[in-house]
C-alpha cells in the first residue's frame, strides 16, 4: 500500500508547528487576561449587577388606618375582596379567548370588556409583567367558576385584596368619603422623584371626606421585600412553594387611625329621627365645635363607590334630581329664614337702634316707600318687644329694625358669625354661602342696593344664604356668648395599637363682643321659642333640660334651570324647614341644627328631630357617666310655665320680601301643649 | 508481528490529547448538570450519551487506514457540501437559521461535520501539492485551498450561521498561514487586515460631522448584525435590547469572582438571565459558578489539548497527517477563542459552541471525530514505518 517514494517529509513543518503553538498559547492567554479583568478586577461591579438582577423589590402594602368614632367604634375598616388580575405577558390569546371567557363568567358589559382589552393592549415592555386589575370584588360564585377554569385562563390571577368597608353604608358617606383608583396625573404628582414611590398604578386613593383629607395619615408607609425573580420577572419559590426572599426588607408601617368626634349612637338616632327626604342634621359641641352627629341626606353608598361603581351608575347618581353626591350640611346653601333674625337683633342691639324693652307695633306688615312688606301673621302681633319678636317670629319688628339699620350692620354681624365664608371643617367640600351687603348688591343686583333688600335680609330671605354647618356655628356662638368656633370632626389620630398620637383641640375663630344683657336677651328669647306659651317650637319643650332654639321656614327660590316632572314639581316648590337650637340653655353643651329640605315648617318638620337628638344626647350622657362611675349631675329643668290654650296660632314667618306678590306659606299652628320627650309637667 | 504492531500503536496513543479531552468533557457534563438544573430537563445524561456516541465515531475514525482516509477526503468533502446545499431545501428552520436536518428524533447540524470534511480536503491538497523545491506558497497555489474553504464557508454563512462561518474562515486562514505562504502573501494579508480594521473604525468608531455618516459596509449589514457590532464596540449601549445578552453574559462571568458562586449556585444561571445557557453561553455558567481560578484551569485543559494535537502534528510522518492535526487543533482553538471571547465581550456575539462543554450531539460528535483524527494521525506514524 505505502509507496515510500511518495512519502512526504513533514519535518520541515516543525518550526511552524511551534509557531502555531505559540499563537494558540497567546490566544488563550488573551482570554485569561480578559477573564481576569472581568472576574477579578471588575468583580464588585458585576456582582452588584447580578444581585440587582435577581432581586425585585416587592411592595408590602401597609394596612390602611381605621376610622373610628369618639368611643372607638369602627366606622371604616377593611374586608377581603376577591379581585381578578391579568398579567399581559403571561396572558396568551388574551383578547381572543381569555377576556371573552372572563367577560362571560363575570357578566361584563361591552364597555367593561373594551376597557380591559385596552388596558391589556396598552401594556408595553416591562409593564407587561405587572398584573393589571381587571375586575374587583367579584362574587364568591364567580370566583369558584373562574378557579375551576383557571387552566383556560393563562395570566389571570385571583387574589383576595383588602378593600375598604364602610360599615354603616350611606350614613356619613359625605364625611367619610370613599376611595378609588389613582390617576396617572396624581401618580406623577404624588410620587415625584422618590426612590421608593409611595403610590403604584392601580392603588386606591381617598376621594372626598376623611379618606381624602387624611389620606396621608391613613395610608401609612408601604414596606418592601426583595423577592428572587427570574429573567421573566416571575417570583421564584422554593420546593415547598414559599416565596424566596433575599436581602434586607422594610416592614410596612400601618396607617394611623383617625378618630372622629362623632358618637355613632347619636348619629344613628339623628338618622332615625330625621324625617326628610333631603336635608341635614348637625349636632355639634357648643363649646368646642366638635361634631357629634352629622346627617346629610340623601347620600350614596361609599362601598359602592369604592372600586366597583360603573360609569353608568355614576351617571345615575350625578343626574338624580335629589343630588345624593352633594354634601348638604356644608356644600349647599339655603335661605336661613327666621333663624337669621337673631343676627339682625344683635346687630340692632349693638347699633343701639333697638333696646331690649323698645316695642314695635305689628299690624301685619311694614310699609317702606310705596311697598308693603307683610308679616306672616296678617292680623299682626300687636306690640312686640325684642324677646316677643323672636318668640313669635314677628317679621314686622325686624323690617323696622333693618329699615333703621340698613343692610351693612346686619351683614357685618353675619360675617362676624362666619356667614359668607366656609367654616373650614376641612374634611368635606364647603360653599361659602352669601352674606349680602350694599357693596354686594351694587355689584350683582341690577339697579344696585335699595333699602328693601335690607328688609328681606333681616328675616333671612333675599340673597342671604347659609349652610347648615354655618348655622350650627352661628348658634353655638350665640350659646357661647359670641365665641365663634371652627367646627371639627376629627378628634385625634391614633397609632394602630390605639395610642393617641395627636389630639386636636377647639379652635376659636373670633369673639363677637356682646354685653351680658344682650347675651341674656338672646338666650331668653330662644328659650321662650321652645318653652313659653306662644313660642313657635313649644311642641318640643322638655321638662328635664331647657332647649333654646329658633324655627325657620325658608321660601324656596324657583328652580328655573332643571326641568322637573310634574309630581316632583310640588316637592321642589315646598319650603325648607329649619330648626337651630342648643341645650341646656343656661350652659349649652350641644348645638343641633336641622334642615328639612322642602320639608315644610320649622316647628313641625325640623324641631322634633332636634328634640330627639337632645333626648338621646342626655340619655347617653347619663348612661356613660354611670358606666364610668362618675357622678351624674342632671341638667337644670326649665322654669315651669303655665300653658294656656293659645288664642291665636302663633305662626311663623317666611316672607319673601322682594316677591311681595307671593303669599307667604301658612305656618302650622304650634300646639300649645308640652309634649316634649320626658313627659308633661 | 501483528501483535507487536498492536502493542506499539497503543504505546503511540496521544495520551495527553485523550486525557485533556476526557477531563474537559467530564467538566462539561458536570457543568451542564448545573446549567440544566430543574425546572429544565436534565441534559447532562444525554450529553453523556452523546459523548459515547462521539467516542465510538472517534474510535472508528482512529482505526481507519490513513490512506483510505486520505482517499476518502474528496468524497467526504463532496457529501458534506451536498448536505449543506440540501439543507437549503429540506432544512429545519430554528431561530432564524436553517442549520438542522431533522431525522426522526435526531437533529443533525451538517455544518459541524462540514468542518471535518473541509479540513481533510485541505490536508489532502497540501499533501498532494507539496513541492520540496518550492516550499513557499504564492498566490496562485493558494487559490485551490481558498476555494476549497470558501465554498462551504459561504454555504454556512448564508444559513445564516455567522459564528461557524467565521470559525471556518479563521481555521482555514490558520492552515494556510501554517502552509508557509510567501512574504508577498503575508504582506497582502496584513494590508487586508488593516483595511478591515480601518473600515470598522470608519463605520463605527470615528465621529463624523456629516449626517448620514459615510460608511463602507455598515449600510449593507442587516439591522441585528449592525447592532451586534455596535454592542461589541460599545458595551453600554442598548442594554435592554440588542446588547442585553452580551451584558447579562458579562454580568454572569464577572460576578463569578475568583472562586465562583458554587455549583448550582449561579444566580444568573438559575434565574435564566442567560440566553442559550446550555449551548453557546455555557462558559458563562461555568465562570459564574466556578470562578476565575477554575476558568484558568479549563483554559489550561484546552491548552494541553491543543499542544497535544500540535505534538501529534509534529510527529506526523506525512504532510497530510500534519495538516489534519494542525487543522483539528486550529478548529478547536478558534471555537474556544470565539466562544469565550464572545461570552466575555471581547468579540461580537455570534453563535458558536464551546468544544466539549456546550450541550449538543453534533458539536460533541464533530469535536470527538477531530480527536479521532488526531489519534489516527498519531498511530499512522508507527504503521507507516513498519
Amino acid at each position: 500500500m505505502i509507496k515510500l517514494g511518495q512519502k512526504s517529509d513533514a519535518k520541515d513543518l516543525r518550526p511552524r508547528i511551534i509557531g502555531v503553538g505559540v499563537f494558540f498559547v497567546v490566544g488563550l492567554l488573551v482570554l485569561s487576561i480578559n477573564l481576569y479583568r472581568l472576574m477579578v478586577v471588575r468583580y464588585e461591579e458585576f456582582n452588584a449587577l447580578s444581585v440587582d438582577n435577581q432581586f425585585k423589590d416587592v411592595r408590602l402594602r401597609a394596612p390602611r388606618g381605621l376610622i373610628r368614632d369618639r368611643r372607638g367604634e369602627v366606622l371604616v375598616d377593611a374586608r377581603p375582596s376577591l379581585d381578578v388580575f391579568i398579567t399581559p405577558a403571561f396572558c396568551q390569546k388574551c383578547a381572543a379567548e381569555v377576556i371573552p371567557r372572563l367577560a362571560e363568567v363575570l357578566q361584563w358589559d361591552e364597555e367593561q370588556r373594551a376597557r380591559v382589552e385596552a388596558l391589556v393592549k396598552a401594556a408595553h415592555g416591562p409593564q407587561r409583567y405587572q398584573p393589571l386589575i381587571a375586575s374587583v370584588d367579584i362574587s364568591r360564585e364567580a370566583f369558584d367558576q373562574l378557579l375551576a377554569r383557571q387552566f383556560l385562563l393563562p395570566g389571570v390571577d385571583l387574589e383576595p385584596v383588602p378593600h375598604r368597608s364602610y360599615r354603616a353604608g350611606p350614613t356619613l358617606a359625605h364625611i367619610l368619603g370613599y376611595m378609588n383608583e389613582i390617576t396617572q396625573d396624581e401618580l406623577t404628582r404624588l410620587n415625584g422623584s422618590a426612590e421608593r414611590p409611595p403610590y403604584a398604578l392601580g392603588d386606591y386613593i381617598g376621594r372626598r371626606g376623611v379618606e381624602r383629607s387624611f389620606e396621608h395619615e391613613l395610608r401609612g408607609t408601604d414596606g418592601w421585600v426583595k423577592h428572587v425573580v427570574n429573567a421573566r420577572g416571575e417570583v421564584m419559590r422554593d420546593a415547598r412553594g414559599n416565596v424566596l426572599r433575599g436581602g434586607q426588607s422594610v416592614s410596612p408601617a400601618p396607617g394611623r387611625n383617625v378618630v372622629l368626634s362623632l358618637d355613632a349612637r347619636l348619629q344613628a338616632e339623628a338618622e332615625r329621627a330625621f324625617p326628610g327626604t333631603a336635608g341635614a342634621v348637625i349636632a355639634i359641641e357648643t363649646k368646642t365645635g366638635f361634631i357629634r352627629a352629622i346627617v346629610s341626606r340623601p347620600a350614596f353608598d361609599p362601598n359602592e363607590m369604592t372600586g366597583r361603581v360603573s360609569p353608568k351608575r355614576l351617571g345615575q347618581l350625578n343626574q338624580d334630581p335629589l343630588q345624593p353626591m352633594v354634601f348638604r350640611a356644608g356644600a349647599e346653601h339655603y335661605h336661613p329664614g327666621s333663624t337669621f333674625k337673631l343676627v339682625t337683633l344683635l346687630a340692632a342691639l349693638q347699633a343701639g337702634t333697638v333696646t331690649p324693652s323698645s316695642q314695635v307695633g305689628c299690624n301685619g306688615g311694614y310699609t317702606l316707600g310705596s311697598r308693603r312688606w307683610r308679616c306672616h301673621n296678617e292680623r299682626g302681633h300687636g306690640l312686640v318687644d325684642a324677646k316677643r319678636a323672636v318668640q313669635v317670629s314677628c317679621d314686622t319688628y325686624f323690617y323696622r329694625a333693618s329699615d333703621q339699620l340698613g343692610i351693612d350692620p346686619i351683614a357685618t354681624m353675619g360675617k362676624a358669625f362666619g356667614l359668607g365664608a366656609i367654616t373650614n371643617l376641612g374634611v368635606a367640600a364647603e360653599v361659602p354661602g352669601v352674606m349680602p351687603d350694599s357693596a354686594y348688591h351694587h355689584k350683582v343686583t341690577p339697579g344696585g342696593y335699595t333699602k328693601g333688600m335690607a328688609l328681606n335680609t333681616a328675616i333671612g330671605q333675599g340673597d342671604v344664604n347659609v349652610t347648615p354647618l354655618q348655622l350650627a356655628v352661628l348658634y353655638s356662638a350665640i350659646g357661647n356668648k359670641g365665641r365663634v368656633l371652627q367646627p371639627q370632626i376629627v378628634q385625634r389620630l391614633e397609632s394602630p395599637d390605639g395610642k393617641t398620637l395627636e389630639a386636636f383641640s377647639a379652635k376659636l375663630v373670633r369673639e363677637i363682643p356682646m354685653t351680658d344683657d344682650q347675651h341674656r336677651l338672646l338666650i331668653d328669647a330662644l328659650i321662650s321659642v321652645v318653652n313659653e306659651p306662644g313660642g313657635t317650637a313649644t311642641r318640643i319643650r322638655s321638662n328635664e333640660y331647657t332647649i333654646a332654639g329658633k324655627t325657620g321656614t325658608a321660601q324656596v327660590a324657583r328652580l328655573g334651570q332643571v326641568r322637573l316632572k310634574k309630581e316632583q314639581m310640588d316637592y321642589f316648590e315646598r319650603d325648607h324647614a329649619w330648626f337651630a337650637s342648643f341645650a341646656p340653655a343656661e350652659d349649652p353643651e350641644l348645638t343641633v341644627v336641622v334642615l328639612n329640605e322642602h320639608g315644610g315648617h320649622g316647628g313641625s318638620d325640623a324641631a322634633p328631630t332636634a328634640a330627639a337628638v337632645f333626648a338621646k344626647y342626655f340619655e347617653l350622657k347619663k348612661a356613660d357617666s354611670f358606666a364610668l362611675g362618675e357622678e351624674w349631675i342632671p341638667p337644670r329643668p326649665p322654669k315651669p310655665v303655665l300653658f294656656a290654650k293659645p288664642a291665636a296660632a302663633p305662626p311663623e314667618v317666611s316672607e319673601p320680601g322682594l316677591a311681595g306678590d307671593v303669599p307667604p306659606p301658612p305656618e302650622t299652628t304650634v300646639q300649645a301643649s308640652p309634649p316634649a320627650p320626658g313627659g308633661g309637667q | 508481528m501483528e501483535l507487536s504492531a498492536e502493542r506499539r500503536s497503543v504505546s503511540q496513543m496521544p495520551w495527553l490529547v485523550l486525557l485533556a479531552t476526557v477531563l474537559t468533557a467530564a467538566v462539561g457534563i458536570y457543568n451542564l448538570a448545573s446549567a440544566s438544573r430543574p425546572p429544565s430537563a436534565p441534559m447532562w445524561s444525554s450529553q453523556i450519551a452523546y459523548f459515547f456516541v462521539g467516542a465510538a465515531v472517534a474510535a472508528v475514525v482512529a482505526w481507519v487506514d490513513p490512506k483510505l482516509l486520505e482517499r476518502l477526503a474528496i468524497p467526504i468533502y463532496l457529501v458534506n457540501l451536498g448536505a449543506l446545499v440540501a439543507l437549503k431545501f429540506f432544512g429545519h428552520k430554528a431561530k432564524g437559521a436553517e442549520s438542522w436536518f431533522v431525522l426522526g428524533p435526531l437533529r443533525v447540524q451538517p455544518a459541524e461535520f462540514m468542518k471535518i470534511g473541509m479540513l481533510l480536503m485541505l490536508a489532502k491538497y497540501f499533501q498532494d501539492d507539496f513541492r520540496p523545491q518550492q516550499p513557499a506558497y504564492g498566490f496562485l497555489r493558494l487559490i485551490p485551498p481558498a476555494v476549497i474553504a470558501l465554498i462551504p464557508t459561504g454555504l454556512v454563512l448564508v444559513q445564516p450561521d455567522l459564528g461557524t462561518a467565521l470559525m471556518m474562515a479563521f481555521t482555514t486562514m490558520t492552515v494556510l498561514l501554517f502552509a508557509r505562504p510567501t512574504v508577498a502573501v503575508w504582506i497582502v494579508l496584513g494590508v487586508l487586515a488593516l483595511a478591515g480594521v480601518g473600515v470598522l473604525w470608519n463605520d463605527y468608531v470615528r465621529t463624523q460631522a456629516t449626517e448620514p455618516r459615510f460608511t463602507v459596509i455598515r449600510h449593507k449589514l442587516k439591522k441585528h448584525q449592525d447592532a451586534r457590532i455596535t454592542g461589541w464596540l460599545d458595551p453600554t449601549s442598548d442594554l435592554k435590547g440588542s446588547n442585553y445578552h452580551a451584558m447579562q453574559s458579562k454580568i454572569a462571568v464577572g460576578s463569578g469572582g475568583v472562586n465562583g458562586k458554587g455549583w448550582m449556585e449561579g444566580t444568573q444561571t438559575g434565574l435564566r438571565y442567560l440566553p442559550e445557557q446550555h449551548t453557546d453561553f455555557i462558559f458563562s455558567v461555568f465562570a459564574e459558578e466556578q470562578g476565575y481560578l477554575k476558568c484558568v484551569g479549563l483554559l489550561v485543559l484546552y491548552a494541553l489539548l491543543l499542544l497535544g494535537a500540535l505534538g501529534v502534528a509534529a510527529t506526523a510522518k506525512d504532510r497530510f497527517g500534519a495538516f489534519v492535526a494542525v487543522g483539528v487543533a486550529a478548529m478547536i482553538f478558534w471555537q474556544v477563542f470565539e466562544n469565550i471571547g464572545m461570552v466575555t465581550g471581547l468579540l461580537p456575539i455570534t453563535g458558536i459552541t464551546l468544544p466539549l462543554m456546550s450541550y449538543g450531539g453534533s458539536s460533541m460528535v464533530s469535536v470527538l471525530t477531530g480527536i479521532g483524527l488526531l489519534v489516527n494521525v498519531s498511530l499512522k506514524r508507527q504503521r507507516s514505518t513498519l
